[in-house]
């Protein structure tokens, strides 16, 4: 029997799996080394528009930016117009595409409704971020005397790890998320059902035998009793360990400037912008989901399904991210 | 369908489509002429002061800015892994697109005042290349290296004969369809097409008689 809202139901389905689908399509373009990169792929996408607004904002941070580096060395003064210039950096710099950003947002769906939670990971990965631009910087380029392509090196090294990582956090998440799909479709068993939420009472969510080890939480604590602190540091560190090449080039610049310690306030201050920008994408997704299933809700089973496939959609796409991203470079010949 | 809609720019939104350009590079180039056509180009690509500082760090002995001989192995390493990119160098010759052959005669100076540095490479075009009409654009498609002719006299003609004009040409405005397509673009994470890159760049055309 097909209802209007099994119809429905089915559409979204579709929509949400065209959507990883393309999403992958998009992604399998690869992302090759520019000969004048500083070690992570950050191409250019074309500009006009609203993407061309955004990237003459960029440019003219990154002018103002090195200015602001040279005045504190000349004047002394200036800190502030850097910390205020490379925190608007940051807030433009994470408006743009990125793959940390589709980490976090589809963590965000696959396991996430607490919205601070959500804020506090944006932060940690935005802040990992920068610290390992410094440590790349600070290590190799000021400790060791590195030169730019043993940076480079470093920063590529850090960059597949990465990438290794979020496949592998998504493979892990897929897995996860398709088997609780699966449980979810198939038809409740009517007789255990009691015997698991009378055993559920506590929240504890242990229960005995007879229960036949089904799981249908209500669709308003999905999430919540999912929440891992390893996911969670996954996602941190999967979105945040790869490091921006703006970061890396005022930290170079300021130490050429014999001021490292300016490009090290500039890193934490585009921290934070990224931060700002990030958090408000896992905001969005949070609300995006819990509209998703209100909409689609009416019914703890059916608001079940949608969530679970939902989810696993979201970790689907953290899988192809980070497969597409490791095909890019296994592409480029790396 | 709503939600499906409403989810479809969050997800796009949130692919590594890329992003913008990290490096600025300011142009200029000679065009060198043998007898009376246009035989090859000679670059100098000076980098922004922040790219220069990475491309350079460490190389100078004892804080001292780097010599030209240090930084032979980064042009080395510049000039090899441009191959892949054309060399961001667009030429038409007679109208129809053109090749380089391999550069050579290549180099990186660093100004001690400016703190930047400059790549200097020269592109030969093939025998059958050489004409009298030749336009060039220098672009990155990618986006990531933003290239501009710098301010001034960009382009020099070198042995060329007489009566031989130049006109180093902006990009015109994009119109409306176009500016339209860009955004889709960005809000699609698909590129736009691979035209725009050269819509958007410099170009400049040398005529002779």
């Amino acid at each position: 029997m097909m209802t209007r809202a099994t119809a429905r139901r089915a559409a979204f389905l579709a929509g949400v799996l065209a959507l990883v689908c393309c999403a992958g399509a998009a992604l399998a373009q690869g992302v090759g080394h520019n000969p004048f990169s500083v070690g992570v792929s950050e191409g250019g996408g074309q500009y006009g528009g609203v993407l061309g607004w955004l990237m003459s904002q960029q440019m003219e941070f990154e002018r103002q930016i090195s200015g602001a580096v040279r005045a504190i060395r000349t004047t002394g003064a200036g800190f502030w117009t850097l910390s205020g210039l490379s925190f608007a950096y940051g807030v433009f710099h994470a408006a743009g595409p990125g793959h940390g950003k589709a980490v976090v947002a589809a963590y965000m769906i696959a396991n996430e409704r607490a919205l601070k939670r959500g804020l506090v990971i944006s932060g940690l990965a935005s802040l990992l971020q920068g610290l390992v631009a410094i440590a790349i910087v600070g290590v190799l380029a000021v400790l060791l005397s590195a030169t730019a392509q043993r940076m480079r090196d470093a920063a590529e090294w850090v960059e597949i790890a990465s990438f290794a990582g979020i496949a592998s956090f998504g493979a892990v998440l897929a897995f996860r998320k398709g088997r609780a799909l699966f449980a979810a479709l198939r038809p409740p068993p009517p007789a255990s059902r009691f015997v698991c939420e009378a055993a559920d009472a506590d929240g504890s969510h242990e229960h005995g035998p007879n229960c036949g080890h089904f799981h249908m939480p209500d669709p308003s604590t999905l999430g919540k009793k999912t929440f891992s602190w390893r996911d969670a540091a996954l996602t941190v560190i999967t979105a945040g360990s790869r490091p921006c090449s703006g970061a890396i080039l005022v930290l170079v610049f300021s130490m050429a400037q014999g001021i490292f310690w300016a490009g090290v306030a500039a890193t934490f201050a585009m921290a934070l912008g990224t931060a700002i920008t990030t958090g408000a994408l896992a905001t969005m997704a949070v609300l995006a989901k819990d509209l998703a299933l209100r909409l689609t809700g009416g019914g703890a089973r059916r608001g079940e399904i949608i969530g679970r496939a939902l989810e696993f959609a979201a970790a689907c796409l953290v899988l192809a991210l980070g497969l597409a991203l490791l095909l890019g470079y296994t592409l480029a010949g790396i | 369908m709503k939600k499906v809609l409403l989810l479809t720019p969050l997800l796009l939104w949130s692919l590594p489509a890329q992003a913008h350009p990290h490096v600025m590079v300011s142009v200029t180039t000679e065009v060198i002429f043998t007898e009376g056509k246009v035989a090859a180009i000679r670059h100098h690509w000076t980098f922004d002061d922040m790219y220069s500082a990475f491309v350079t760090a460490n190389l100078g002995q004892n804080g001292k800015d780097p010599t030209t001989q240090e930084l032979q192995p980064v042009a080395q390493t510049n000039i090899e892994s441009l191959k892949e990119y054309e060399y961001f160098t667009f030429p038409k010759v007679n109208g129809k697109k053109a090749a380089f052959g391999a550069p050579f005669d290549y180099s990186m100076t660093f100004d001690g005042k400016d703190k930047t540095a400059t790549l200097h490479f020269t592109m030969p075009l093939t025998e059958a290349a050489r004409s009298k009409l030749f336009v060039f654009q220098i672009y990155d498609p990618s986006y990531f290296v933003a290239f501009q002719f710098d301010k001034g006299d960009p382009v020099k003609l070198l042995s060329a004969p007489q009566g031989c004009s130049l006109s180093v040409s902006k990009p015109r405005p994009l119109d409306g369809e176009e500016a339209k397509k860009l955004d889709e673009s960005f809000f699609s994470g698909l590129s736009p097409g691979t035209d725009f890159g050269a819509k958007l760049a410099d170009r400049a055309i040398v005529a002779c008689p």
